[in-house]
């Protein structure tokens, strides 16, 4: 568990620390927009997550006044749960959070692809780095979609009881978001494939689908350690 | 940029002091309200701490924060804005036939997500290929 948070902050660390290196100026792509104003998608897209936040809230709300209501039954269904396993996939979401701020790196350089061999990784442009980052999340929807699989098999089911609706409404979002983000990766990534120069717009599109991805998997993080740590 | 993380702030400030009075007074036995607050105080934070960062990283003073400001120094290229398109209206109209079909039956649905994915590439590329894509 201990892991899992560890690498938690590293990739928080390396966001913020994206924030702050002198190549990577947050929400002001280079060339897009007057000097003296952040870029408007990116500052449209922090403000819409905030209300994505308010969303999540309000599936913490429920999850929070349903299990006071019926702690006993939260006592029996979570022992039933299987920790590690999520856990392990919780370190997949938060591992694809780094190759992603890899790739954004790459994006706000104008890379968008390898200009060498494809296992030549230092060579990587941003959308080597958003493939990577596809393909863990990818991992990590498919594991939740066998954890459900296991679960229901084992008597947890959306309309067994409330701990089964609450489960899978808040797990089940969470993932619909993660799924959405893997959906705006390939559309970031087919952009690179349909043009000729990589242009702002398209490294401001980039970049915004990193902030999205961060923000899934921060949110995943509290979900995590609401439903399998406090349980 | 100092007004906008300012009054962002302000919000931020509010929601984390009442969040752990209200922990305190609820002994910590009461979740609902003091995470729901606690996600107001990020609600605010996101934004003043997004604009904060980005505000340290521009140069200079923004021609709105100059008193003496004029409107001329604010010219530049803004971005990319679609003259029009039909795409939006596509996806709003794929996305309708989803949430029917939720009600109707799920073949609907299917059709709906099918035409959802043509209004989705539609739109995201229809700047970024053929003539616009040099």
């Amino acid at each position: 568990m201990c892991r899992v948070a560890n690498v938690a902050i590293m990739a928080l660390v390396a966001t913020a620390s994206a924030l702050y290196s002198d190549s990577a100026v947050p929400g002001s792509v280079p060339g897009h927009g007057p000097v003296t104003r952040p870029n408007m998608v990116a500052v449209g897209t922090i403000v819409w997550l905030s209300s994505e936040l308010m969303f999540f809230a309000g599936l913490f709300a429920m999850y929070f006044t349903i299990r006071s209501i019926d702690p006993g039954l939260w006592k029996e269904k979570t022992a039933i749960l299987d920790v590690p396993y999520a856990a392990a996939n919780t370190l997949i979401l938060v591992i694809s959070s780094v190759w992603c701020q890899l790739g954004v790196h790459q994006a706000e350089h104008g890379k968008a692809s390898r200009t060498g061999k494809l296992w030549e990784v230092g060579s990587w442009g941003m959308r080597e780095w958003y493939v990577v980052t596809y393909i863990f999340g990818a991992v990590f929807v498919s594991g939740q979609v066998l954890e459900y699989a296991t679960l229901v098999s084992e008597g947890i089911s959306i309309s067994a009881d409330a701990y089964g609706s609450v489960f899978y409404l808040t797990t089940g979002f969470h993932a619909l978001h993660v799924t959405g983000g893997l959906i705006a990766f390939l559309l970031i990534i087919g952009r690179t494939f349909t043009t000729r120069h990589y242009s702002h717009a398209q490294a401001a599109g980039a970049v915004v689908t990193s902030y999205y991805w961060h923000f899934v998997d921060v949110v995943w993080i509290a979900l995590f350690a609401t439903i399998y740590l406090l349980q | 940029m100092r007004a906008e993380y300012k009054l962002f702030g302000v919000v931020a400030a509010f929601f984390l002091p009442v969040a752990l009075i209200y922990g305190f007074a609820t002994h910590w036995r009461e979740p609902v309200g003091f995470v729901g607050l606690l996600l107001c105080f990020g609600l605010g934070m996101m934004i003043s701490f997004y604009l904060w960062a980005t505000a340290r990283r521009l140069p200079g003073e923004r021609p709105e924060d100059n008193p003496a400001g004029e409107i001329d120094e604010q010219e530049g290229e803004y971005g990319f804005f679609s003259p029009h398109s039909w795409w939006p209206l596509a996806l709003a109209g794929a996305s309708a036939l989803c949430f029917l079909g939720v009600a109707v039956g799920w073949w609907l649905f299917i059709i709906g997500a099918f035409l959802g994915v043509v209004a989705l590439v539609g739109w995201t590329f229809e700047y970024f290929h053929g003539e616009h894509a040099a």
